[in-house]
């Protein structure tokens, strides 16, 4: 296990439902439950539950398998997901490292995650390999802009971000097709920044 | 396009906050005696460093990206402008920080269209 991206987020764990558990949330919660509106019947894998904000615009009945690699935040998770009238298995965990049989999955989805993956092209590579051929992937994410000064800002603030939580010019989209995905669409959701990705494997 | 009045107001609010904080600073520390090159480079750098707490701060209320992006956009333009005035004669506190809301409104303002028109390229992404 990643080590430092573990300790990095244990200590996140404590603040990071002030920082993002009311503005951003609400924000971001009619296009979030459009998103996971699409989770369908089969087995369904989340990548970093976090402290679990995102549970409650989870469709009911689900069969979810929820992952993070700082067991803190899964420990504030758990009051969210304890409330979820479906299936939805909490497990601590390193997306380089899961232990999933390939094709495991339907679909996995993911929420502000690969600002933050060390690794994203090989954690996107994981996450393909988990999923069954031609199961989806789809991504609420931040990302990098192609636009000045958005880009430049971006840019900047990236050495800061990155020793408190996430990066902010990670190139998601392109990194999706690296790790071999089929991308289906992308919709801009705030700018060039905030992105759902839908894609196949 | 973001309509819902509770985020609508905090952009304009949380940008003009920023402006006028940013605007402010920018009066004090930038007057005749600058380069207004140097001066408008410095104060940029600084505008975006200043707005940084205050778009995280306020972006616990109001949004993640949504808020960051305009209000370091906001801090780089008010320390733009208010410093290349500053160099160029002495400013009155009051016009500063009239300058620093007015980028702030801007900003949010030049923001909310980009919006639209960004979204609209994001077609081209779809295989």
């Amino acid at each position: 296990m990643d080590l430092v991206t573990r300790n990095k987020w244990d200590r996140a764990a404590a603040n990071f439902d002030l920082m993002a558990g009311y503005g951003p949330e609400k924000r971001w919660a009619p296009r979030k439950r459009e998103l996971f509106s699409r989770m369908g019947d089969g087995k369904i894998l989340f990548l970093a539950v976090g402290t679990g904000l995102d549970v409650p615009f989870f469709p009911e009945g689900r069969n979810i398998v929820g992952i993070d690699i700082s067991e803190r935040m899964l420990e504030k998770a758990r009051a969210r997901t304890d409330l979820y009238r479906g299936t939805l298995e909490l497990k601590q965990m390193d997306v380089h490292e899961m232990p999933f049989a390939e094709g495991e999955f339907d679909q996995v989805f993911t929420s502000c995650t690969f600002c933050s993956v060390p690794n994203p092209v090989k954690g996107l590579e994981a996450l393909r390999r988990v999923l069954r051929p031609g199961g989806e992937l789809h991504m609420f994410e931040h990302t990098g802009s192609r636009y000045f000064p958005f880009n430049m800002m971006m840019n900047l603030m990236t050495p800061l971000s990155r020793k408190v939580g996430p990066e902010m010019n990670r190139p998601t989209v392109e990194n999706v097709v690296a790790a071999g995905f089929t991308l289906d669409e992308v919709q801009h959701v705030f700018l060039d920044v905030v992105k759902i990705i839908h894609a196949r494997r | 396009m973001e309509t819902r009045p509770y985020f609508v107001l905090g952009d304009f609010a949380v940008n003009i906050v920023a402006g006028v904080v940013v605007a402010s600073i920018s009066a004090a520390l930038f007057g005749p005696g600058w380069n207004m090159v140097l001066a408008m480079i410095v104060a940029m750098a600084l505008g975006m460093l200043i707005s940084l707490p205050l778009a995280l701060l306020s972006g616990a209320l109001f949004g993640a990206m949504e808020v960051m992006v305009p209000v370091m956009t906001t801090g780089m333009v008010a320390g733009m402008v208010v410093s290349m005035s500053a160099a160029m004669g002495e400013i009155a506190f009051g016009s500063a920080a009239g300058l620093g809301a007015s980028s702030g409104v801007g900003v949010t303002v030049a923001t909310y269209l980009a919006n639209v028109v960004i979204k609209g390229r994001a077609v081209r992404w779809t295989s």
